[in-house]
């Protein structure tokens, strides 16, 4: 195997990876997201009934 | 086919009550965590008023604890020194929950002082249980341990008055336990829940008692706080309604058994996250009952006596006349269920032993 595909194959691993971790921050904000909004409705919710 | 509760005066499904209960035992069994704060807002939203929600399912968590701590009981995991501390404090909070929930009723304002209860707590529980359950699936993924420092001290532990607890092994401040009691005993009075989730991680990482302790002894502070719950609830608001009583102890003690044989068998870990994203839906739900939801009145449907069948009538006719000798008929009511089924449990257990010997 020459220098070059090996360098080929070790940059589709770390494009792999990436995505991988793209994905995972994805996942992680839209659960962040979820979780802000939740609370936004409630905390909003409730000071519109106290008012 | 709907049954009409004589003291709620609301007409329920006992199939819909039933299948709830057990549903949300066998989470408790599968989990290790309280029903009380699932199955009261699931009454809520069966048209059973607050207030009377709140009373029943004390008694509910009265039966269950019993039957839970009886069988503890039998294995001796169990620090009654240590519990009788948290039920001093439990005594005095239950004390200041029941004064807070009587201010609020005098103004009416009850119903949404313990929706909004309910909403924040399922909201911080859910939210807690949410982010520490996908953390530990990162980490899992990540093949990441963390150590755990062996002892952290809080401002808690420098308090004076200290005492031995030979079974726990500890040299704590007995204010320790006492506030620790105190919150438990308020939220269950205003809440009617047992109070599980606030006292088995306060015990554990507060108190710092042995893991194979934890369960037993919060259910037995548990008996001791919804004793007083049930009773000061009976005797003041006459909200203890035993047919409903009946069908939740009922439902819950086989769903508990189920969820504790399925805890067994699988790992339930990953379903923690499922289970937060449960209580966030119920948080969310109340929210929008109580934000947004256009208030259709309860229906109180008023029965005159001469409809109700014996047992209703009978029922009624107690709570109205002898209200301290009904709240003290519900909790042996809710002891008596509790013990047998923990007993009918060793017998069964006892007789798979033997059979398995035999072949």
């Amino acid at each position: 195997m020459g220098v070059l595909t090996v360098q080929m194959l070790l940059s589709n691993i770390k494009i792999i990876n990436k995505i991988k971790d793209l994905k995972v921050v994805i996942i992680k904000t839209g659960i962040f997201m979820s979780l802000a909004a939740y609370w936004g409705v409630i905390l909003v919710g409730t000071f519109i009934t106290f008012n | 086919m709907e049954v009409f509760l004589p003291i709620a005066q609301v007409f329920v499904n006992p199939v819909e009550i039933l299948l709830l209960s057990a549903i949300v035992g066998v989470l408790s069994g599968l989990f290790g965590v309280g029903g009380g704060f699932l199955m009261t807002p699931f009454l809520i939203f069966l048209g059973v008023p607050p207030a009377y929600a709140v009373a029943n399912e004390a008694n509910n968590i009265l039966a269950t604890s019993v039957s839970g701590s009886t069988t503890h009981y039998l294995k001796n995991t169990l620090d009654y020194k240590m519990g009788f501390m948290i039920v001093i404090g439990g005594t005095i909070g239950t004390a200041l929950g029941i004064y807070t929930f009587t201010y609020f009723k005098g103004i009416g304002k009850i119903d949404t002082v313990i929706s909004l209860a309910y909403m924040y707590i399922l909201a911080i529980i859910g939210t807690l249980m949410l982010v520490e359950s996908l953390r530990e699936i990162d980490r899992a993924k990540r093949n990441i341990v963390i150590k755990k420092k062996l002892h952290v001290h809080y401002w808690i532990h420098g308090l004076p008055l200290r005492m031995r607890f030979p079974k726990s092994k500890l040299y704590e401040s007995i204010f320790t336990p006492i506030l620790i009691g105190l919150l438990v005993g308020f939220i269950a009075a205003i809440m009617g829940i047992g109070g599980a989730f606030i006292l088995v991680p306060a015990m554990i990482y507060i108190i710092k008692m042995p893991t194979r302790l934890v369960p037993g002894t919060s259910l037995f502070v548990t008996i001791f706080v919804s004793v007083i719950v049930t009773f000061l609830h009976s005797f003041n608001y006459g909200s203890i309604d035993l047919m409903l009583v009946v069908m939740l102890v009922v439902g819950s003690i086989i769903g508990v058994q189920l969820g504790q044989k399925l805890g067994e068998k699988i790992d339930s870990s990953g379903l923690r996250a499922l289970l937060a994203i449960l209580l966030l839906v119920v948080g969310i739900a109340i929210a929008y009952d109580t934000f947004f939801a256009e208030h259709a009145q309860t229906e109180i449907s008023s029965i005159s006596n001469s409809d109700l069948n014996f047992f209703s009538k009978f029922i009624k006719e107690f709570s109205n006349d002898m209200p301290f000798f009904y709240g003290l008929f519900s909790i042996m009511f809710a002891i008596s269920l509790g013990v047998g089924a923990a007993f009918i449990r060793r017998f069964f257990s006892n007789f798979k032993k033997k059979i398995l010997m035999k072949s």
